[in-house]
């Protein structure tokens, strides 16, 4: 009997214990109910995303139209770490304005010092891109992209249900929402309207005024004799040599964009089947074999800032990605035929690194527009 | 009185205008064209197929593609003809990619004699920034050499293995183009449209035969034909020709 009344004790206190209220989402916010009314303006503005003309014109985006309001809001979404598990990390903590929006890392680290599959790439110019977002272009659409940082636990490691809560309970946001999308109540902010503000600043983080644009397309500046060598001798493909083997960056990297966005296998890894990559890349999204150890052709506009290089990093200097395709590929049936390896004498590779530093646009890492509003 | 005349002069302007010869002479059927890859008569299969070449060589071609510019049905009136399409973009690259693919182009119900289109980039078309186009337009998906050479009309794309040793270890690229060697291409075939018994066309483009004849291969082996780029094109002359004038077209 003693036994059987200190089991019903310990059982007792067990459910007690697991009454316990959980600790609160979010410290700093008011405990109010998720559905409360959202007074004040509900009249989005509309933007338009103007780009120099020497650049494409944007991709619109008719699912997710920007308006002053979204564009304003995804800006403070992207930059509070409220995104995060325990508000404690933000978009922006990858995503860093001074590197291009990149972080200086060979693989992104997350939540906790996790460190993640890939690179973080860099967010900018994303308004030129009709091949899906990410290395291997799962997410068709920017706004779709902005869902999965959010609850990887390599990532952003959280519940998007507990973001939510936390932006309705917000003193802040529930009108911003109401300013972007003209919602009515709390519960109307929702995943999908927080992931396409980010998009919606996203889009307007475009570069396109380096060296390169002002000597090229606004004729204010000069190209040194490096830098011309280096463009009209190695980086484009305009008058190559019969039989010549060349850099040829301009096949996939033309101006003005500097990336078709396309994928491909560009030699990295000498595998002895296409099953053996370490990071199989395209193949898992496309499903097809013959797509392993494909990625992004990402930009080169602000290459000099976004180091290290390649999906994984594995590239620390500029230097070493032309070694890599001075060097060709390994010979793996799907590498690009445009990987040939070439002749790179050092005068030449000071001059096809000085042509790519001039695609920096310098007013990109301290442009107002583009930081952070807190 | 004087209403009693405008009333049938009302009648008759209400009738003209009931008048529905204009309505059936612009009325437009959905008009599919498939265009479909081969290589030595078979469907092309990226990446995914060995290819024999006739130098011995096997090929695993990784790209085909070309643009198609002023896509046109020449009426059996005569007159002008009727333009399905300033510009297309015909592409394999992928592995998942069906050897057929399918276009659908808005077409008025009529008699026809023959179907016409540019291989290329038409004269007015080549000369246009791609700049003004949107980043997903056709014209500007980064084939576009420079304002000198302009865009590239066709590409070919394919790794090679020379020894027979199993490694595909040779690029090819041949990127063709200029407006000196814009093709136009007519195919005579007398034909309605009326959106019951529409024919099925099937424009044909076959690599190897752009690549090679009977008589005469394009030699893979030499260096100084395993690429063919910007403004290099007087040695691309041959391999375009043979490119423009393989087009068949297949009618169901």
């Amino acid at each position: 009997m003693p036994r059987f009344l200190l089991l019903c004790g310990l059982f007792t206190l067990f459910l007690a214990a697991s009454c316990e209220p959980d600790a609160p989402i979010c410290e700093n916010c008011p405990e109010e109910e998720t559905d409360a009314p959202i007074t004040g303006p509900a009249n989005p503005t509309a933007y338009t995303l103007e780009v120099p003309s020497y650049l494409p014109r944007p991709i619109v985006d008719e699912t997710n139209p920007l308006t002053v309001e979204g564009i304003e809001l995804g800006r403070r979404l992207f930059y509070d770490r409220i995104m995060g598990r325990d508000s404690a990390f933000s978009c922006a903590d990858c995503h860093k304005q001074e590197l291009a929006f990149t972080d200086g890392l060979p693989k992104a680290v997350g939540v906790s010092g996790r460190t993640g599959r890939r690179s973080a790439m860099s967010i900018v110019n994303m308004a030129f891109n009709p091949n899906g977002f990410n290395w291997d272009g799962r997410d068709g659409k920017l706004w779709e992209q902005a869902v999965h940082p959010v609850e990887d636990m390599l990532e952003m490691d959280e519940d998007w249900e507990a973001v939510l809560i936390r932006l309705r309970r917000s003193r802040d946001y529930p009108q911003r929402f109401r300013a972007a999308f003209g919602i009515g109540r709390t519960s109307e902010i929702t995943q999908e309207l927080a992931v396409k503000a980010i998009a919606q600043f996203e889009m307007t983080i475009i570069a396109a005024d380096s060296h390169f644009d002002r000597v090229v397309y606004r004729n204010t500046e000069f190209f040194t004799e490096e830098e011309q060598l280096g463009a009209d001798s190695l980086f484009f493909i305009e008058d190559v040599p019969v039989g010549a083997l060349h850099p040829g960056c301009g096949h996939c990297h033309n101006a003005p964009t500097f990336g078709d966005n396309r994928f491909r296998n560009n030699g990295l890894d000498n595998v002895s089947s296409l099953e053996d990559f370490e990071d199989i890349g395209f193949g898992a999204v496309s499903g097809s074999r013959f797509d392993n150890g494909k990625f992004r052709t990402p930009t080169l506009r602000n290459i000099a800032l976004t180091a290290p290089y390649m999906h994984d990093g594995r590239f620390n200097t500029l230097e070493e990605v032309l070694d890599h395709y001075a060097s060709g590929g390994h010979g793996v049936e799907n590498e690009d035929p445009n990987i040939t390896g070439f002749p790179l004498s050092e005068r030449q590779k000071t001059a096809l690194l000085a042509f790519l530093r001039s695609l920096t646009d310098e007013s990109l890492p301290t442009d107002p527009r583009f930081s952070s509003p807190f | 009185m004087k209403y009693a005349l405008y009333l049938p002069l009302f009648i008759l302007l209400f009738a003209l205008g009931c008048d529905d010869d204009d309505v059936l002479s612009t009325q437009e059927v959905d008009f599919p064209i498939s265009f479909r890859a081969e290589f030595g008569g078979t469907p092309l299969a990226i990446q995914s197929a060995d290819y024999a070449y006739p130098t011995g060589a096997d090929l695993k071609i990784q790209l085909f593609q070309y643009y198609v510019s002023d896509l046109e049905l020449l009426p059996a009136g005569g007159g002008d003809p009727v333009q399905l399409s300033d510009i297309e973009l015909i592409r394999w690259m992928s592995a998942t990619e069906a050897a057929t693919t399918t276009r659908t182009f808005q077409a008025p119900i009529g008699d026809y004699v023959g179907l016409r289109f540019g291989v290329g980039v038409s004269p007015d078309l080549n000369a246009q920034d791609p700049s003004n186009f949107a980043a997903d337009f056709v014209l500007n998906e980064n084939e576009f050499w420079g304002p000198s050479t302009r865009y590239v009309f066709a590409k070919i794309e394919a790794n090679a293995d020379l020894e027979n040793d199993g490694t595909f270890d040779t690029p090819l690229t041949y990127h063709l183009g200029s407006d000196a060697l814009y093709t136009t291409v007519t195919f005579n075939r007398t034909f309605t449209l009326d959106g019951t018994q529409d024919p099925d066309f099937t424009i044909v483009a076959d690599v190897l035969k752009a690549l090679a004849d009977d008589t005469d291969s394009f030699d893979i082996a030499n260096p100084d034909q395993q690429r063919i780029h910007g403004g290099n094109q007087a040695i691309a002359t041959d391999l375009w020709n043979r490119l423009a004038d393989q087009f068949s077209l297949e009618t169901r």
